[in-house]
């Protein structure tokens, strides 16, 4: 029973950060439709920062969080002004967006990889190794509540909300449909570099961190729904849950427990490919 | 205006003659995959090598020149790098890249009759895949990393033990070798477990293995970030079995990504530092760089001396010549413990002694002395 406690807690705070990840995906599929493959490179990014202003600088924790956060949102609305906006403004297919994101996932990888080296760094934790979980699991807590108050209670939520049911409509009503994708571009940065600098004191930061990460974000999503700021963490918690509780009970050499979640995506995709939990009418 | 384009042809003239005279080495590395962490480091001991060979006059009065190219770690592209280096003269080629990328180059090499090498690659397979008589391999290989740690396990006479590993194609290499290593002796594997590639836990594997209540805990993985997620977990869960490492912890990463999770871990080591090859090649390779090097550096370094070396004895660069000097070559370099000299036996082309290897000791976060040398 103690053994089970144990692992409910790793796996919430496992699952934790791929809800990160999943929301950072679902804040730019919902108002956009791209499916942005570099959110892992983004926590990759994010745990760099972590290195470069705890580690390095030695700045105190919550300054250090609180300057990668604002950068990641640079990062996000850079990202959008440099390979999304342009081809969205001639009038690009979806799926030339999502291409030009797949090349800056290259591009975040390799820049990191020269500017750091190819070896792991060490990331400082915000409270002691023992609290780690606690504090990954509240702090992604947080960033829900907020993201899912501001979806539910402020105009710009609404206008999100509006331009995901109808980006036509949404224009003739007056939204400013670039501002929308460049918000949820930056909006998406931050949420996955937060994964990154979270996950970064278990891991430890390096430059192939991103791919893993954008695999189980992208899992989570699609088993959690696009559609609602909930799924994301629900989807988070049952792709950690279903991998660690297959390791550990399942009786299958731990290889082939890895397979697990992939199987949850495949499954989902073939028969709700809506998700767990459906948008609100 | 004549003179000038006269000069400038007399000039390229003199520069094509040079390059003609240097002896093209071909270089096949990674430097975007995830071979990367230990094919830089080992550049560098190559590039430090054969700067340092041609500071003295290069090999039969030749410079070597190294043309380098990037396989990414992907075995399909690594071929068509030793096609492209066989083409552009090369008489030899080092392969610093993941093992399944040297065993796909060795078709080129074969066919192509060119001498090939690997320093740093451990897998068995290498040699006894593809009998190839143009490929050899010098980087300590699985099989004699795991009698090692066994003969200094050996004398604690261990009966059960867990074995983990990664989802790397080393890993799970070394982890069948591991495995085959441990069952010859007679010591039962009672938990077997794998940490995935991005992993962001290893409590579920640490869990089981726990509960098989091992006697030690042997590590075969060889990416860095998910055997520190093992440390992590071990250390949380108050484990107190020892653990018997590959060498992949004698990376010097893990002084600072592991800090507080070392001490007491026995590792695997090719590189003594007490040796006095080791302590030559360190202060030469500060002095020239400013930057210390470690184990990973010594393999591309022996490497390069080695075809050097064997380009020397052979006193040409006739490609049949070279193979023939290289498969008596008797070297002894910085890797490996004292006294150890890599020599390829009639039939056999791996060339890293099998008690060449040391077993050091984590002291605190220090990677500590050596102690154990060998399989005796």
């Amino acid at each position: 029973m103690s053994d089970l406690l144990e692992l409910s807690l790793s796996a919430a705070a496992s699952g934790c950060i791929y809800a990160l990840v999943a929301l950072a995906y679902l804040l730019m599929i919902r108002p956009t439709g791209i499916i942005n493959f570099a959110v892992g490179e983004w926590a990759m990014v994010g745990a760099f920062g972590g290195f470069l202003l705890l580690s390095k600088l030695e700045w105190p924790y919550p300054l250090g969080m609180a300057a990668l956060l604002g950068f990641m949102l640079l990062v996000g609305w850079a990202t959008e002004r440099i390979a999304v906006r342009p081809l969205v403004e001639r009038g690009a297919p979806l799926l030339a967006p999502i291409l030009a994101l797949l090349g800056m996932l290259v591009v975040f990888r390799e820049s990191i990889s020269l500017g750091f080296g190819p070896d792991p760094h060490q990331v400082p934790e915000a409270v002691g190794f023992e609290h780690l979980k606690y504090f990954t699991i509240g702090a992604t807590l947080a960033v829900f509540a907020a993201v899912w108050l501001f979806f539910e209670t402020t105009l710009w939520g609404k206008s999100f909300e509006a331009v995901s049911l109808n980006r036509r409509a949404a224009a003739l009503m007056g939204i400013d449909l670039s501002r929308v994708t460049a918000v949820s571009f930056a909006g998406g940065a931050a949420a996955a570099g937060l994964a990154g600098l979270l996950v970064a004191p278990n891991t430890s930061a390096h430059y192939l961190m991103g791919v893993p990460l954008a695999i189980q974000g992208f899992t989570a999503l699609v088993i959690g729904g696009v559609g609602r700021v909930e799924g994301a963490l629900l989807g988070g918690m049952l792709v950690a849950f279903a991998e660690q509780l297959t390791v550990r009970y399942a009786p299958l050499p731990s290889g082939y427990a890895q397979g697990v979640p992939l199987l949850l995506l495949m499954l989902f995709l073939l028969v709700r490919p809506t998700g767990l939990l459906r948008p609100r009418a | 205006m004549r003179t000038f384009i006269i000069a400038m042809a007399a000039a390229l003239f003199c520069a094509a003659a040079g390059a003609q005279e240097t002896i093209k080495i071909g270089v096949i590395t990674d430097k975007v995959g995830p071979a990367k962490p230990y094919s830089e480091p080992t550049l560098e001991g190559i590039l430090f090598g054969a700067e340092e060979i041609n500071r003295a006059g290069g090999v039969l009065g030749r410079k070597l020149e190294l043309l380098i190219e990037d396989d990414q770690g992907r075995p399909d592209i690594s071929a068509t790098m030793a096609r492209k280096l066989v083409d552009a003269g090369a008489v030899f080629i080092l392969s610093i890249t993941l093992t399944p990328a040297t065993q796909q180059q060795q078709n080129v090499t074969l066919e192509a009759k060119t001498p090939q090498m690997t320093p740093m690659n451990s897998g068995d397979t290498l040699t006894t895949q593809l009998a190839n008589p143009y490929f050899w391999q010098t980087g300590p290989l699985g099989s004699i990393q795991i009698a090692t740690l066994l003969s200094h396990a050996r004398a604690k006479q261990l009966k059960r033990v867990a074995l983990i590993t990664d989802n790397s194609d080393l890993g799970q290499l070394l982890g069948k070798f591991f495995r085959a290593g441990l069952e010859k002796s007679g010591i039962e594997v009672v938990a077997e477990e794998v940490v995935a590639r991005g992993a962001t836990t290893a409590e579920p594997q640490m869990q089981k293995i726990r509960a098989a209540k091992p006697e030690a805990m042997f590590m075969a993985g060889v990416l860095t970030p998910e055997n520190v997620l093992i440390l992590r977990a071990y250390r949380q869960m108050g484990l107190k079995f020892p653990i018997h490492s590959s060498y992949n912890l004698s990376v010097p990463q893990y002084m600072s990504v592991a800090k507080g999770l070392l001490n007491g871990i026995t590792f695997v080591d090719a590189y003594d530092p007490d040796k006095p090859e080791v302590k030559k090649f360190e202060a030469d390779y500060r002095k020239a760089t400013g930057k210390l090097p470690y184990n990973i550096h010594g393999y591309g370094y022996d490497g390069i001396k080695m075809v050097a070396e064997a380009i020397r004895k052979a006193g040409s660069t006739d490609k049949e010549k070279i193979r023939a000097a290289m498969q008596s070559l008797s070297y002894s370099g910085v890797m490996g413990a004292k006294g150890m000299k890599y020599v390829f036996p009639e039939g056999k082309r791996a060339g890293f002694d099998p008690n060449g290897m040391v077993v050091r000791v984590y002291e605190g976060d220090k990677q500590g002395r050596v102690v154990h040398v060998g399989q005796k």
